[in-house]
């Protein structure tokens, strides 16, 4: 049996395993492996050698698995709640711009018709159109200020004591 | 008739399209679920690379933080098994490349009293091996690099296919079968030495 055979018969077993083989590679294996007890032997090698593999089976530990799949739920949950918490935000911060235009456009056009109904000069309804817009903001401000007047409340104290 | 379609349709979807949503929801309750399932294989993958259980363990749980983190990336058009074993993988050699920088620092440094950690490349195999022939064979997989051990257990031992294992190694496809005949000549060398021994 000439010697390129049995060195075509190792390269076609191996390949056989990795990445599987046509039926007529595979017809001539058998038939060499049927004739050769070298390459026949080689062959046995080789599939103990895969199925050894199965051998080092890893026992996994069932209070580290279960420590892991709590850790890893309560991580997905954490995450749901500070996506869910984002999209509300992303949300609220659209209507919030939304009804910012809308209500500059409305109010601008309702004040503008209210002092042409009542023959005010525009400078005053502009400026009670600019307080609309200004003075909510600058009493939220104020409040806790007013909070720390009237109430007699410490901030910085009560920042030290946690 | 609307349930018997929405019943193929539920058993038509592919569990890899179901993993990429529950991870995208991040449905806990699946999520956990999947975490359980892939718990074993993942750890053996991670003990082939890291030749150590408690390491492999530790890494384990970072890389399910890491698919949580990653969610986004993975759309269930192919399979989930080799996307979870590429994350590992990165973070095992991440791991290793730390380890080998921190060993190295010790041995320049040449702290009193301060030893380089050990090799234990062999006992997670040598404590599961029962025969001699086993013995044999965690002698060569200790021996082995941690890329042929990687390419021997996806390719035997959870059945992925060249392309797959690829994927995972970041390695053209010509790269990983050579690996994997490689490390299975080591292992035939090993098996065949007690044979003939014997």
């Amino acid at each position: 049996m000439p010697l390129d055979s049995h060195e075509k018969a190792r390269c076609l077993l191996h390949r056989s395993l990795v990445e599987g083989i046509s039926l007529n590679d595979r017809h001539w294996l058998d038939a060499h492996a049927g004739q050769c007890a070298e390459c026949a032997r080689y062959a046995d090698l080789s599939a103990r050698a895969v199925r050894a593999l199965d051998w080092f089976a890893i026992e996994p530990d069932p209070a580290a698995a279960l420590r892991v799949e709590n850790i890893v739920r309560s991580r997905a949950e954490e995450m749901r709640s500070a996506e869910s918490r984002v999209k509300s935000l992303w949300i609220g911060t659209g209507i919030a711009l939304f009804l910012t235009f809308t209500g500059s456009a409305v109010t601008w056009h309702a004040l503008a018709g209210l002092a042409s109904q009542w023959n005010l000069p525009s400078r005053v309804w502009q400026i009670v159109f600019a307080a609309f817009w200004v003075l909510p903001s600058f009493l939220l401000a104020l409040l806790p200020l007013f909070r720390r007047i009237f109430l007699g409340e410490d901030s910085d104290s009560k920042g030290q004591t946690i | 008739m609307v349930a018997v379609v929405t019943a193929f349709s539920d058993g038509a979807e592919h569990e890899s399209q179901r993993i990429a949503r529950a991870l995208r929801r991040r449905d806990s309750e699946f999520i956990g679920r999947i975490v359980s399932q892939y718990h074993c294989r993942l750890l053996r993958y991670l003990v082939y690379w890291t030749s150590r259980r408690e390491q492999a363990e530790d890494l384990v749980q970072e890389t399910w933080l890491r698919v949580l983190e990653h969610a986004e990336q993975y759309d269930g058009r192919l399979r989930f098994e080799p996307w979870l074993f590429s994350i590992a993988r990165n973070l095992a050699i991440d791991h290793l490349r730390k380890q080998q920088t921190a060993t190295h620092r010790m041995c320049q440094e040449n702290e009193p009293g301060v030893d380089p950690p050990a090799p234990d490349f062999e006992s997670p195999f040598f404590a599961a091996a029962r025969s001699e022939d086993a013995k044999r064979i965690a002698a060569a997989l200790g021996a082995l690099e941690p890329i042929y051990r990687e390419a021997l257990l996806l390719r035997f031992q959870e059945d992925l296919s060249l392309a797959e294992i690829a994927q995972v190694a970041g390695a053209p496809i010509t790269t990983v079968s050579s690996r994997i005949y490689r490390g299975l000549s080591m292992l035939e060398a090993a098996l065949g030495g007690g044979t003939d021994a014997a």
